[in-house]
Order: C-alpha cells, then sequence, then structure tokens
C-alpha cells in the first residue's frame, strides 16, 4: 500500500516538474489562460449568486450559448478519436501520438462540454440525481439521460485508454495490444455513438420544427467529421513547431483531404435540408428562414449564418484542391475557416432557430449577454489549460523525460527505414510531351532503362511512358461505347479507328505516380505492390522529378536492410 | 418504518460532503436534510409528513406568513378535463392574473401560466399571434383571442425527455413537477410544444401580501431559483373539489372544467355536444385541454 | 274522449312532478343568487300599481336609458316579458309569472339550446365545486336583458416582453 503511494506521488511530482517546466511563451500562454479562466470564474459566481437572470435566455429561447457551446464540442470530441481511422488506414508514421493526442482532446472537450451543461443547468447541486443508482435517470425514455451515460462512458474510456498508454511507457513497457486495440476499436464507435445520441437529444422534439429532421444527425457526424480535424491540424502543426513531434505532411494532407470530403458531405445535406423546406414551404420553412434571411426585419442570426456558409464553402474548395491543400498558408486557414464556420453553424445556428419562432410564434431575438460569454471563455480557456498539460505530459512521457527509476532506459529509436532519396536512381532522363515515340524508343534501349517521366515546360512530371506503353501503341485502341454506337451508324468512310498518336503525350500514363524524397521505403513498397506499377517517380516540392525508384532499387534496399 | 444505513445513503452522504464542500454558493436556502432526501413519488406518507412540515416552516419563515403545504392525492375515478370556449374569449387577461394571484409565480422576471394570444380572423397562424395587444377595450372587431397554459397532455413530451424523472403524470391526469427534484435544465421547455413551462430565472419575488398561503406540494408552493414549473390545474383546489382560479374569474365564462371520467360532468358535455379541437393535434401529444366554438358570433 | 283528456293531464301532472324533482336542486342552488332585478330591489308595483296597462309601443320618459332596440334587433316591447298586471312579475308566453329569480325560464323561451347549455353548466358561469355545489349565475346576472351582449371592456395589462427583463 505503502509502495503505491509512493509511485503515486512520484508520478506526479514528476508530472508537475514537466508540466509547468517551459519556455517564457509557455507561461506567457498559461497565465493567459488563467486570466480568462477567472474571469469566467467570477461571472459564474455572480450566475450562482442571481441565478441564470444574468444570461440573455428567457422562457422564449431556453437555451442558448452554452447549449451552442456543448454541442459543438461533443462533435469535437467524437472526431479527434474517429480520426484514428485514417491513420489506421493510411498507415500514418505518428498513428501511436495520433491515438493519444486525439484521446487527450477528447477527454479535454468532453470535459468542456459537462462544464457547458453544469453552467447552464439552474441548480447543479441537484446534478447527482441524474446518476444511475444514486439519483433516479430517466431511461430508458430521455435521450438526454442517456446523453449523460454515453458522454461520461466516453470519458471514461477515453482516459483509461490513456493512462494505460501512458502508464506502460512510464514503465517502460510496450502497451499490450490485445488490450490497445479492442479499447480503440469500442472506442471509435462510441464516438458516433456520442454525437448521435447528442443530436438525438434534439431530434426528437416534435415541438422544434428546425431540430425535427432525421438529417440532423448525420449532419451531425458529417460537420464533427469536418470541424474536428481541422482543429487537429492545427494542433499538429503548432506541436511540430513547439515540441519534437513528427507527423508527416503527407498525414496532414490526408487529413485536409477527409475534411474535403466531410465539408461536402455536410454541405450537401445541408442544401437537402433548405431545398425540402423552401420547395414544401410549409410551417418549417419559418425557422429556417429566420435564419437565413431574418423574419419581419428580425434579423439577428443572419450575418452569423452567412458568415459560417462563406467559410464552409471556401474552407471546403481550399481542401478539395490538391494544390491549395498542400499549401500550408492555404491550409491553415481552410483549417481555421471550417473550425469557425462549424462552431456558428452546429452552435447559435442549430440551437437558436429550434426556439424562434417559439412554440407560440413569438420572436426574441436573442444574443448572449456578456456574462454568458465570460463564463463561456473561461470554459474553452480552462480546456487550453487541460489540453497544454496533457499535452506535455504525454510528450515528456514519450520522450522519457517523464519515467519511472526503475524503468528500461529508453532506446534510441532506430534509424528510419531508408527513405526514397536514399535510394532512387538519381540522374533522371525525361523526355517532352511533344517527343516522338520513336526517338523514345531509342532513349529507352541506350540507356537501358524501362521508363522515362514526361515533363512539361516548367519541368513538372506530367506523365509516365514506359516500355508497355510502346508496345500497346501498336494495339488498335479499344473504342468507347459512344464511338462503337457511332460505328453502327455511320458510314465507312466516317468510323472511328484510333491508333495511338505518334507523340509521347498520345501514349503517356498520366497522372504518373510518384513520391516525395522523405517517403520511406515502406510505403515505396506498398505503392508499387498496390498500383501494380514498374517504377514511382521521386518528385520535389515543384514536381520536378529528381529521381526514379524502380523495382530493382527496391530490391536493391531490401536486401541492405536484411544484412 | 425504519431504514437501514445501506451503500446508497453512504454514497448521497459522501455526495454531500463533497457538494457541500464545493458549492457553497447556492446553499443559502437549501435545507441539507432535504437536499439529499430521495425523490417524491418515492417517500412514504409519514416521510412526506415530515417533509411538508419541515418546508412549511421554511416557507414561513422565509415569507413571514403562515403557509399551510398539502399533497393531496388524486381522487379515484377522476381525471381532469379542460374546454375553452374561443367564440367567448375577449381576451381580458383576467384569467392570468388570477393565476398569477393563486399561483404564486415570480413577480420580477415575470411568470404567467397563462398567455392569451390574439390572433387575427380569418387566420388560425400562431406565427402571427400577437402576445403583447393592449389596447384600450376588448374584444376588438378584427381578432378573436386565444388563451394558451399547460394542456395536460396525455402523451406529455416534457416528462419523456425529463432525465431526471422530476416530472411525471398523476392518476388523475395532471402532469406536475417536483420542485425539489428538478435541475433545472430545461429540455422540458425545449420538448413542450405549447412553451407552457416557465423557468425561474432568478429568485422568486413575490410581496408578502400577495402570498397565497395555501398550496400544494405538486402545485402554487412558492418555488426556488433554477428550477420549472407550469399550470397544474390549481391542483391545489381541483383536488379539493373546487374549480381552478381561472374558471371562476372569467368574466364570460369561456373556461369549462371537469372530470373527463364523468358523464354528467360539464366537460363531458363540451365534448358531447360540441365540435373541439386541441391545439397541435399532429404532434400526439393528446392534451386534456380542448379548445370549442359555442356560437358563430362573438 | 273525456277519459284520454284525464289521462292527458294526467301524463302533464307527472312530467311536471318528474321534471321539479330532476331540477330541485338547480332550484334551490339557483335562489341562492340574487338576481340583479330582485323585485324587492326593484318594486316595481309601488309606482305601477296605479298606472294604466298601454300595450303600445312609445317613448318612455321615466325609462329613457333602457334601450330595448338592443335586444332582437326592436322586436320586443317591454310587456313581451314584463307581466302587464304585476311588474313586479316576469311573464312567459304561456302566461304564467315567474320571479325575477327564474329569469332563465324566461330567456330559454327563445334561447333553446344556450338554456339547455346554461342548465349543463357549460352556458355562463360556474363557480364553487366541480365536484360538489356549483354556483349558478343568472342570465341577468351576466347580461343586460335589454341590451344582451356584452360591453367591451379594459384587458389586464400584457406580459413583459423578454428584453424589458434582461439584466
Amino acid at each position: 500500500m505503502k509502495r503505491i503511494l509512493m509511485e503515486i506521488t512520484d508520478f506526479f511530482s514528476g508530472m508537475l516538474k514537466v508540466m509547468f517546466k517551459g519556455s517564457r511563451w509557455f507561461y506567457l500562454w498559461m497565465c493567459l489562460l488563467t486570466l480568462i479562466v477567472l474571469a469566467g470564474l467570477a461571472a459564474y459566481t455572480l450566475q450562482m449568486k442571481q441565478g441564470l437572470e444574468i444570461t440573455n435566455m428567457r422562457e422564449q429561447v431556453s437555451w442558448g450559448f452554452y447549449i451552442s457551446n456543448f454541442t459543438f464540442l461533443v462533435g469535437v470530441a467524437a472526431a479527434a478519436v474517429l480520426l484514428i481511422i485514417p491513420a489506421y488506414i493510411y498507415h500514418f508514421k505518428a498513428i501511436k501520438k495520433i491515438v493519444v493526442f486525439g484521446e487527450l482532446l477528447a477527454i479535454t472537450a468532453v470535459l468542456m462540454a459537462m462544464l457547458f451543461v453544469l453552467v447552464d443547468i439552474g441548480r447543479p447541486e441537484r446534478l447527482w440525481h441524474i446518476l444511475p443508482l444514486l439519483g433516479s435517470p430517466n431511461l430508458p425514455r430521455s435521450i438526454l439521460a442517456w446523453d449523460f451515460i454515453v458522454l461520461n462512458g466516453y470519458l471514461l474510456l477515453n482516459i483509461f485508454a490513456v493512462l494505460y498508454i501512458g502508464c506502460n511507457q512510464y514503465y517502460g513497457k510496450e502497451p499490450d495490444r490485445k488490450i490497445i486495440v479492442p479499447l480503440v476499436m469500442v472506442s471509435i464507435p462510441w464516438a458516433v455513438a456520442v454525437h448521435t445520441v447528442t443530436a438525438f437529444v434534439y431530434n426528437g422534439m416534435g415541438a422544434r420544427a428546425f431540430w425535427n429532421a432525421s438529417i440532423l444527425a448525420p449532419r451531425f457526424l458529417a460537420s464533427a467529421f469536418s470541424s474536428g480535424p481541422a482543429l487537429m491540424l492545427l494542433i499538429f502543426q503548432v506541436l511540430r513547431r513547439v515540441m519534437r513531434f513528427e507527423i508527416q505532411d503527407g498525414a496532414i494532407f490526408k487529413i485536409a483531404e477527409i475534411i474535403a470530403y466531410a465539408m461536402g458531405i455536410n454541405l450537401f445535406l445541408m442544401l437537402a435540408e433548405i431545398y425540402k423546406e423552401y420547395y414544401t414551404a410549409a410551417q418549417h420553412l419559418t425557422p429556417m428562414k429566420y435564419l437565413y434571411f431574418g423574419l419581419d426585419g428580425h434579423k439577428r442570426l443572419v450575418p452569423w449564418i452567412w458568415t459560417s456558409l462563406f467559410l464552409n464553402t471556401i474552407g471546403f474548395f481550399i481542401f478539395l484542391i490538391p494544390r491549395i491543400r498542400k499549401n500550408f498558408i492555404t491550409l491553415n486557414a481552410g483549417c481555421i475557416m471550417i473550425f469557425i464556420g462549424v462552431w456558428i453553424e452546429k452552435g447559435m445556428g442549430l440551437i437558436l432557430p429550434g426556439f424562434i419562432p417559439d412554440a407560440l410564434g413569438e420572436i426574441y431575438e436573442y444574443m448572449p449577454s456578456v456574462y454568458e460569454i465570460t463564463i463561456s471563455l473561461g470554459i474553452l480557456a480552462f480546456g487550453g489549460i487541460l489540453y497544454t498539460l496533457f499535452i506535455r505530459t504525454a510528450i515528456a512521457i514519450d520522450t522519457g523525460r517523464l519515467r519511472h527509476k526503475e524503468a528500461p532506459p529508453i532506446v534510441p529509436e532506430e534509424e528510419d527505414t531508408p527513405l526514397a532519396a536514399n535510394i532512387m536512381t538519381r540522374d533522371v532522363i525525361s523526355v517532352t510531351p511533344d517527343t516522338p515515340v520513336e526517338e523514345i524508343g531509342s532513349t529507352l534501349v541506350k540507356h537501358r532503362i524501362s521508363g522515362v517521366p514526361v515533363v512539361d515546360e516548367k519541368n513538372r512530371v506530367i506523365g509516365v511512358v514506359s516500355e508497355s506503353d510502346i508496345i500497346f501503341r501498336e494495339v488498335y485502341e479499344e473504342p468507347d461505347l459512344l464511338e462503337r454506337v457511332a460505328n453502327i451508324i455511320l458510314p465507312e468512310q466516317y468510323r472511328v479507328q484510333k491508333k495511338k498518336g505518334s507523340y509521347a503525350i498520345d501514349i503517356m500514363t498520366s497522372p504518373p505516380v510518384t513520391a516525395r524524397e522523405n517517403t520511406p521505403l515502406r510505403e515505396l513498397v506498398q505503392v508499387i505492390t498496390e498500383k501494380k506499377i514498374k517504377r514511382i517517380i521521386i518528385v520535389n516540392e515543384k514536381e520536378e522529378p529528381v529521381g526514379i525508384v524502380s523495382r530493382i532499387d527496391l530490391v536493391k534496399a531490401i536486401e541492405k536492410i536484411s544484412y | 418504518m425504519k431504514k437501514r444505513f445501506n451503500r446508497r445513503d453512504f454514497l448521497k452522504l459522501t455526495i454531500a460532503g463533497l457538494t457541500a464542500t464545493t458549492l457553497p454558493g447556492c446553499s443559502k436556502n437549501a435545507d441539507w436534510q432535504d437536499l439529499f432526501r430521495r425523490r417524491f413519488q418515492e417517500l412514504t406518507p409519514d416521510e412526506i409528513k415530515g417533509f411538508l412540515e419541515r418546508l412549511e416552516e421554511r416557507y414561513s419563515k422565509q415569507y413571514g406568513v403562515k403557509i399551510h403545504i398539502k399533497a393531496t392525492p388524486p381522487v379515484e375515478g377522476v381525471v381532469f378535463g379542460y374546454a375553452l370556449d374561443l367564440s367567448r374569449c375577449i381576451g381580458c387577461r383576467r384569467c392570468v392574473y388570477a393565476c398569477v394571484r393563486e399561483n404564486n409565480p415570480s413577480r420580477d422576471i415575470e411568470i404567467q401560466w397563462i398567455r392569451v394570444l390574439r390572433l387575427k380572423k380569418g387566420e388560425f397562424d400562431l406565427e402571427k399571434a400577437e402576445h403583447y395587444y393592449s389596447p384600450e377595450l376588448v374584444p376588438e372587431d378584427e381578432y378573436f383571442y386565444m388563451p394558451v397554459q399547460c394542456q395536460q397532455c396525455e402523451n406529455p413530451p416534457c416528462v419523456k425527455v425529463c432525465p431526471v424523472k422530476a416530472t411525471w403524470k398523476e392518476p388523475d391526469g395532471i402532469v406536475v413537477i417536483d420542485y425539489n427534484w428538478c435541475i433545472g435544465c430545461r429540455t422540458c421547455m425545449a420538448a413542450c410544444p405549447y412553451r407552457a413551462r416557465k423557468f425561474n430565472w432568478n429568485d422568486p419575488v413575490i410581496p408578502k401580501e400577495e402570498l397565497n398561503p395555501e398550496t400544494h406540494y405538486l402545485g402554487n408552493r412558492p418555488r426556488m431559483k433554477g428550477v420549472v414549473e407550469k399550470c397544474t390545474f390549481c391542483i391545489q383546489r381541483t383536488r379539493e373539489g373546487r374549480y381552478p382560479a381561472c374558471v371562476e374569474v372569467c368574466p364570460v365564462g369561456a373556461r369549462k372544467f371537469g372530470n373527463l371520467l364523468d358523464p354528467e360532468s360539464e366537460i363531458r358535455y363540451v365534448l358531447e355536444n360540441f365540435r373541439v379541437y386541441r391545439l397541435k393535434e399532429d404532434l400526439k401529444t393528446e392534451p386534456k385541454f380542448f379548445y370549442f366554438f359555442s356560437i358563430g358570433w362573438g | 274522449m273525456k277519459k284520454g283528456r284525464n289521462s292527458f293531464y294526467l301524463i302533464i301532472i307527472f312530467v311536471i312532478a318528474y321534471l321539479s324533482i330532476c331540477y330541485a336542486d338547480e332550484i334551490i342552488k339557483l335562489a341562492q343568487m340574487p338576481a340583479v332585478f330582485d323585485s324587492e330591489f326593484y318594486p316595481c308595483m309601488s309606482c305601477h300599481a296605479g298606472m294604466e296597462v298601454n300595450t303600445n309601443r312609445r317613448y318612455l320618459q321615466f325609462h329613457e336609458e333602457i334601450d330595448i332596440d338592443q335586444h332582437a334587433d326592436g322586436v320586443f316591447w317591454c310587456l313581451d316579458c314584463h307581466a302587464p298586471d304585476n311588474r313586479n312579475k316576469l311573464r312567459l308566453i304561456n302566461g304564467e309569472h315567474i320571479g325575477f329569480t327564474e329569469v332563465h325560464r324566461l330567456c330559454g323561451q327563445c334561447h333553446g339550446s344556450i338554456y339547455r347549455d346554461w342548465r349543463a353548466g357549460v352556458h355562463g358561469k360556474r363557480t364553487g365545486y366541480w365536484k360538489g355545489t356549483k354556483k349558478y349565475v343568472l342570465c341577468t346576472n351576466c347580461h343586460n336583458p335589454h341590451n344582451p351582449r356584452f360591453r367591451k371592456i379594459k384587458p389586464e395589462r400584457s406580459p413583459m416582453k423578454p428584453i424589458q427583463t434582461l439584466r
């Protein structure tokens, strides 16, 4: 017993040490957040004393800014864990850290969400009435009671996963995959459940036309899957800059691509909803009309929702177009846009039109009071403090700065597997699009290579011509469906009979499969086997060819490792 | 009935201790002994008696008036129904203030259980309803009036969504709230299609001389800040056989009340002899509050 | 022939007896409410006793404030309802004299369905106990019989707008 106590005190003193040892910027950041938290606490004390009268909520609009933030944060919490899926599928190098950081963010976001509920309710000291056994949760009928249970379950699940990984690392042990994998596998559907149940709280109310649409839960997930990862991308980049945390650009761009899809779905679902309401133009339209255009001169939400729509749309296109998505300035701008856009859309843009006009047709244009904003900022700042400290501890454990004294010392990580740059053939011979096929043939023969990249006038790779492309040129190309139909109808002299052209551009494979110099060997092998190709063109950031990795290069590299 | 000290009590005590140390601000009027009691529905008659006595004492001290709190149970074979004759209502709001005098709602951030809507003749669009009409005289020629209060639904959505079972439908059909169990999350307010539920945004203010000292635990006893309240068909009167205050005050006799299970009752007469409708019937809440039109003019 | 008439009378008597039993408690209740135009309050006969009965429609200087035209577009004249030979009484169409406390019987002659609703407790106001002694209110307690439509009244003040309650 005493030993365990000692262990715990050791751990916590060590944790405090790493938590609060930092640069001037760190202290500045923490002081700022602490000040905001204190302001929030002061406002909350007043609210405890006076009641919720200091908010601008009234019986017409009985939920406001607090519940808006609650809803948004549940989405963030859900998405932070859902990010594990792409990390797993696409083999992101930093998956272990992405899991931990994601779960830590989920913990923080759930805690903030719960605080938002706590400050919203009229009798916080009676919150225990909702606890099973102790109180009287209205199960299975009340979705809010369910939400309380799933949220807490989610919180505990994530806390357990993080503690388990952390403790193992602290003692220098490898976490047991038999425990970690099921944990993660449970937390993923749980994340979906958490957000779905939250959506159902609103969704199931016949009294509120704006929420009573079955599209609500899918929309919640889609918007969460765009705002959550957007926040994670920003956090990853900050971490990459201020701490030892490596995540490949590739992973970041992949997440950005996922954001584009999620936002695309979100926008599509939103348009589907707008279509349904506007084309039907029945009573359900009124709250939507209020939201987007205002009702009888009441239009305080209008600028907000259009800002949100604008930010979401721009963000969508930023993430949709690869070239913009891969530029860090536009990428970060896009992340911020989507984060704010979804915050408006899913916060005030969702909660308030549920109440405006209210069940008896009255319009009360709610906007949060100064106190509500202060308390909310306080909660967000508290989350900021928590997450900062969580991350610092996690990184300290990961790097071995926070470690049990009897734990085996950290074995310096093995040299990374060879990168493309180490194994590629450098002097690249390339051709231009207008090089005649015959000339390409003689080039291949002369240099004893099996393919050449085709570059445009700016020396960017636009395709590859390989031996097989030249061989297949001799075969008539298969006519497509339209051409076949035309061939039946048209007189003989007009029939389409295509032979592949005579220049590089006509026969090349495009787009080419390319990779960057820092791509690890494992990934190269994977691409080559999956796509059944013979070579990968290695390009720099300007898309210029700097080398080629062919199958034989891979064979040589693998041979070298095994020695 | 003596209860053993069990694990549940222990947990409660622990929580009590924790809460007492962490939430000193909200405990001004709270009686610790009652803060950690069980739900009203689970109390034995003896426990209720003791509890009500403590409450009476606390309220009497707080308001300086002797206050009686009953917990009259529902009468067997009675389900209350209400009917309102829209062709008679003149929109004078006498009912609103009779209700206020009877039921002790806050006068500060005003709580009124009845809301009278003014609608244009020829339309029935709640979105065009006027809540704040105040002409010199009523009725106005081009409008009619529709008072709305708790509709005492058979399928109350507010009861369904309450996360802590602080509100329920009594056997006589009245939907009641235990003000000492409500956590003030206001989900019921979001779920109510009739805006019948009101929240105490601050400590309710009731002038001592206006306080109605004859109260019911589930009805018009004074409330505290941070809880939800609503019309109970004047449970403190109707369970004793009296008419609700709004029925008695209506100068045009537009309000009808009675036992739905009694074929001789006024309410049954209305249901059988007039065509009635219920507000937002499409939501299937099945109110026990009926609107009807007894005449074509008015 | 004569026998048939007798049994007819018998039936009538029975019906009246039955009805009076049925409505006995109601009539008792009615008696508890003072009618607005109680004959003791308005001892009409103290003036009218010596006056000649004149059934002609004409201007009445003493009753100038009564605008009988407001009731049923002026088809009535005072003596359609007030008993010509005893002004402390009202007169039904069948000639029966009734007191002011039974005014509902008079009104019910024309307003049959409303009379029915009233008896059921649905027209007009009831106070007291929904289960137990109901207090009925007579027609003339609420309606001015000469001008029965309600006059407009001043409404109570409107509720506070939410914006007025913000801190």
